[in-house]
């Protein structure tokens, strides 16, 4: 029950952020169903498969590109569209703050466990992220050369 | 394509830098700009283009058979998530390597580009009651939280409005709300809308913080732009710093 609201806030969170990044129409949809799609995967690695936050944070990621890299063939728009939309649940915007809170109280280890956690969260999915893309277009640039040879 | 004079390769040179600004500041990445630039000015007849990208700064040289080394630099400042207006402009970048529009036709493409769609203030300030209210949710908030970090999302729009109007420092636009979005958060809990200050609060963080650029500083870094990673980590991580500093302000009073 708690997933399912949570699922929603997720899609309502990334339409948001779709509405303030200026995306119209279609695209809109499909860049909200996005965050839906990347946080229900967040939640399947990390219940089902028992993987560790960054784990976790990598997978969901490098399949949320795929998705983005899909998404923006079909749509004919820059991948960034359905990527920066759908990660929205994902970005450690929270922890982010958490740790720049302790900073301001002091509380040295607090701030100490939350900057290390942050980090390596958002590193993990700017990881999947950027593997992804990059095996993504070596394999799509390999097979478009080889079908236009034979072509 | 005729061969370029002087000026013709600086003016055509002019507008792909324009096209690159406006990409820059509408939310692409350094890669994608450096990449448009390149292509357009080859596009136009140049036998080599030099491009350096930063996220305040561009600089291109563009050399050619027909024409002297021409070189251009923009200071770039101010950038908002705008991906209407990338979508178009990346669409414009494709059709100038297909068909080399003229002078004219350019000019008129990123007039019609600049002054694109835009969703009206009341949808910006119903988008922020959505988000904040979704976001609260989403950390654990109950409903009564949900409806309180609405309507302050709702309060926080009028007053970045008002605020940004002012000042043009993003720093201390984002100090002010975090601190009035603070305020707000812990009267709503003394009235009794809502129960705990930080779930409302959480929802009303997310539109400030910037988690998505400090995101971006590292997929910067890993595919290779460390200048421009660097300074949009140390943005991201300075402007976290400013909300968090508004808040426990506003923490503080209460």
């Amino acid at each position: 029950m708690k997933e399912c609201i949570q699922l929603m806030a997720a899609l309502l969170g990334s339409l948001g952020f779709g509405i303030i990044f200026n995306i119209h129409g279609k695209k809109l949809l499909w860049a909200a169903f996005g965050g839906f799609y990347v946080w229900a995967l967040y939640l399947l690695f990390q219940n089902l498969l028992g993987a560790n936050d960054y784990i976790a944070a990598f997978a969901s990621s490098a399949l949320l590109t795929l998705y983005a890299e899909g998404m923006a063939r079909w749509h004919k728009t820059p991948v960034t569209v359905f990527l920066v939309s759908g990660s929205i649940p994902l970005i450690p915007g929270a922890s982010l703050y958490r740790t720049m809170n302790w900073l301001m109280g002091r509380h040295t280890l607090l701030f100490r466990r939350d900057s290390v956690y942050t980090l390596l969260f958002a590193a993990s999915m700017a990881a999947g992220i950027t593997a992804t893309t990059l095996i993504f277009r070596m394999i799509w640039n390999l097979a478009s050369r080889r079908l236009g040879k034979k072509a | 394509m005729t061969a370029l004079s002087n000026q013709d390769a600086d003016k055509y040179l002019y507008y792909a830098m324009e096209i690159g600004e406006m990409m820059l500041t509408s939310g692409a990445e350094v890669g994608r700009v450096e990449d448009s630039i390149r292509r357009i000015c080859t596009a136009y007849g140049a036998s080599r283009v030099d491009v350096f990208t930063i996220t305040s700064s561009i600089v291109t040289t563009m050399y050619g058979e027909t024409f002297s080394p021409r070189t251009q630099t923009r200071r770039v400042s101010g950038a908002q998530n705008n991906l209407l207006a990338l979508d178009q402009l990346n669409q414009l970048s494709r059709d100038i390597c297909a068909r080399q529009p003229n002078l004219k036709e350019l000019e008129r493409s990123l007039n019609r580009i600049k002054c694109g769609k835009r969703y009206s203030f009341p949808v910006q300030v119903l988008t922020n009651a959505l988000t904040s209210g979704s976001f609260s949710v989403f950390f654990g908030g109950t409903f009564m939280d949900m409806i309180a970090s609405a309507i302050i999302g709702i309060l926080l729009k009028f007053f970045e409005a008002a605020m940004k109007r002012g000042s043009s420092n993003g720093l201390i636009v984002a100090l002010l709300c975090s601190s009035f979005g603070g305020l707000l958060s812990n009267l709503a809990v003394f009235i009794g809308l809502g129960q705990n200050a930080d779930m409302i609060s959480i929802g009303n963080i997310m539109l400030l913080i910037p988690g998505v650029a400090f995101t971006n500083s590292l997929r910067d870094m890993f595919s290779g732009d460390i200048i421009t990673g660097l300074v949009r980590f140390i943005e991201s991580v300075l402007l976290a710093m400013t909300i968090a500093l508004g808040f426990t302000f506003a923490n503080f009073l209460f």
